[in-house]
């Protein structure tokens, strides 16, 4: 019964949400309000589960945890936000909390974001009988050096007079790492769309045709309130 | 206001719409069977875990998605799962984002085929939400029983009657493999600082098409052993495992999609450089 009910209420706020597509209507708001107000409750009661099996349930253990009462005692200052005397007591809690997420990750950020991918740049510009290969590295160094060429503000090779040989290069480089994006921006695009169209057919594989009788009325009632809708406006 | 009073009730954008639904729908309900090949990218996946991932071995698995992207990741998921359990690997399923709860429970019932067989506690275990991002992840890494005193359904991670794979299981080093399913950028470059450089432990993605381009350069930097990007991966991960899944459902809406996209594209540069070819009109009352 449950499930029957679940799968009806997902077929139909989806078809509710999708109307919007249209036109806004009574239904569309009904669905994004009730959307939002049970993520907001679903986090909430989440949250407070993960601090109980992460915090209390560990400090029901033993001694051994009872540190655990600083975080708890930081993370309680961030509600005096809400105090207009006291809301400089919620900046303790908010800075050690961003010190320690940037001490984290600083402490591998180096080797892992900055070494690990310039050494994946440093790659052999001939490769033994693999011309694709060699091909690939080229083009890998020549857009990593021209998209960080375009991207160097505080320098510019003189462009005035005739162009000497840094002008050339300078030139070529921003050229090839303009194209470069411009084919990254071109892949990233193409996978934005094979995203969304994956949602879209998800949608109706994993919601709406298994509870297509509740498809069929949700669209009934979206076309009546779109009507509505339309006929309030004139 | 006035653009919106002077819109037209069908107009181009709505026929635009409704061409995407239709191209969507009908290879939905009568599939053609476009044939699918395997990418390379997949396929050293694959290979990694038949014959490089030794058997029996701990995996992590962190389900960081939320419903809308159930679509993309769900199936590489149970994919992925369903070759894992062939190898009688012990999972530790986890998630860092509240929605993790829901979309295990989801998996496991969509996907009731990858876990039949497999018995909660001894073959894998699902910890719940971790709340706190990266130091959550670095916090799994040093030791999971310092991290969570009870998994998702509130059984003591120390209890080894319920859970008894969790007896050898605590931190990174027990495991040989990291499964990240993500729909953000962020949950990946976490793993690789904080499971990966920190203590070498291999990782795979598993990610959303668009986020594919992002975190590419981590797998280009060997700091991952692969990854699996949006249905494509999934319809080639369920035909290497042989699932049928939907990635494989969805391949023919997707190719069907993009075509119809496609001619758009073709069409919309085509009425573009056709328009700016011609000599504008001389504007009227312009002094």
């Amino acid at each position: 019964m449950i499930e029957l009910i679940g799968g009806w209420l997902a077929a139909v706020m989806i078809v509710w949400i999708y109307s919007f597509v249209y036109k806004d209507n009574v239904l569309y708001r009904l669905a994004e309000h009730l959307f939002v107000g049970t993520a907001a409750g679903y986090s909430i009661a989440l949250s407070l589960d993960s601090l109980n099996r992460t915090a209390f349930g560990q400090m029901a253990k033993g001694m051994e945890y009872w540190h655990l009462i600083i975080p708890i005692i930081l993370g309680l200052t961030f509600f005096f936000k809400y105090s207009k005397k006291y809301y400089w007591i919620a900046r303790y809690g908010v800075g050690i909390n961003v010190a320690v997420g940037a001490a984290l990750a600083l402490r591998a950020a180096p080797m892992a974001n900055i070494i690990r991918q310039i050494n994946a740049t440093i790659l052999p510009l001939w490769v033994e009988g693999d011309p694709l290969k060699t091909f690939n590295n080229w083009l890998m160094i020549l857009i990593t050096l021209g998209g960080l060429t375009y991207f160097i503000f505080t320098f510019f090779p003189k462009t005035e007079g005739k162009a000497g040989p840094v002008n050339i290069v300078y030139k070529a480089l921003v050229t090839i790492g303009i194209y470069g994006m411009m084919v990254g921006f071109g892949y990233l695009f193409a996978n934005t769309i094979m995203t969304r169209v994956g949602f879209l057919i998800g949608i109706i594989l994993q919601y709406l045709q298994p509870r297509f009788d509740a498809t069929v009325v949700a669209m009934i009632l979206a076309i009546i309130a779109i009507a509505f809708a339309v006929m309030k406006k004139k | 206001m006035a653009k919106e009073e002077k819109r037209k009730p069908f107009g181009m954008a709505h026929v635009l719409y409704t061409l995407l639904i239709i191209s969507v729908a009908l290879p939905l309900l009568y599939p053609v069977g476009l044939p699918i090949g395997i990418s390379s990218t997949t396929k050293d996946v694959y290979n990694y875990i038949e014959n490089t991932l030794p058997a029996g071995s701990a995996v992590l698995v962190d389900l960081y998605y939320e419903m809308a992207a159930r679509a993309e990741l769900e199936p590489q998921a149970a994919a992925v799962v369903k070759h894992l359990f062939e190898k009688n690997c012990k999972l530790v399923f986890v998630s860092t984002v509240t929605y993790g709860p829901i979309v295990f429970e989801l998996l496991k019932s969509t996907a009731s085929d990858v876990f039949a067989g497999k018995e909660y506690g001894r073959d894998y275990v699902f910890l719940g939400y971790v709340a706190g991002n990266e130091p959550a992840v670095r916090s799994l890494a040093e030791s999971i029983r310092g991290t969570v005193a009870a998994d998702n359904y509130g059984n003591s991670i120390t209890d080894y009657n319920k859970l008894p794979m969790m007896r050898n299981i605590d931190k990174a080093e027990d495991f040989k493999l990291v499964f990240i399913v993500s729909s953000g950028t962020d949950t990946f470059g976490w793993y690789v600082r904080q499971w990966y450089t920190a203590h070498n432990i291999p990782l795979l993605f598993g990610a959303l098409s668009v986020i594919g381009p992002s975190i590419k350069p981590y797998v280009d930097a060997k700091q991952a052993i692969g990854m699996l990007t949006g249905q494509r991966s999934a319809a080639e991960y369920e035909v290497l495992v042989g699932r049928k899944g939907l990635g494989l459902a969805a391949m023919d809406a997707q190719s069907f999609a993009h075509a119809l996209i496609l001619i758009f594209i073709i069409i919309g540069n085509v009425v573009f450089f056709a328009t700016r070819a011609k000599p504008k009109p001389k504007e009227v009352g312009k002094k």
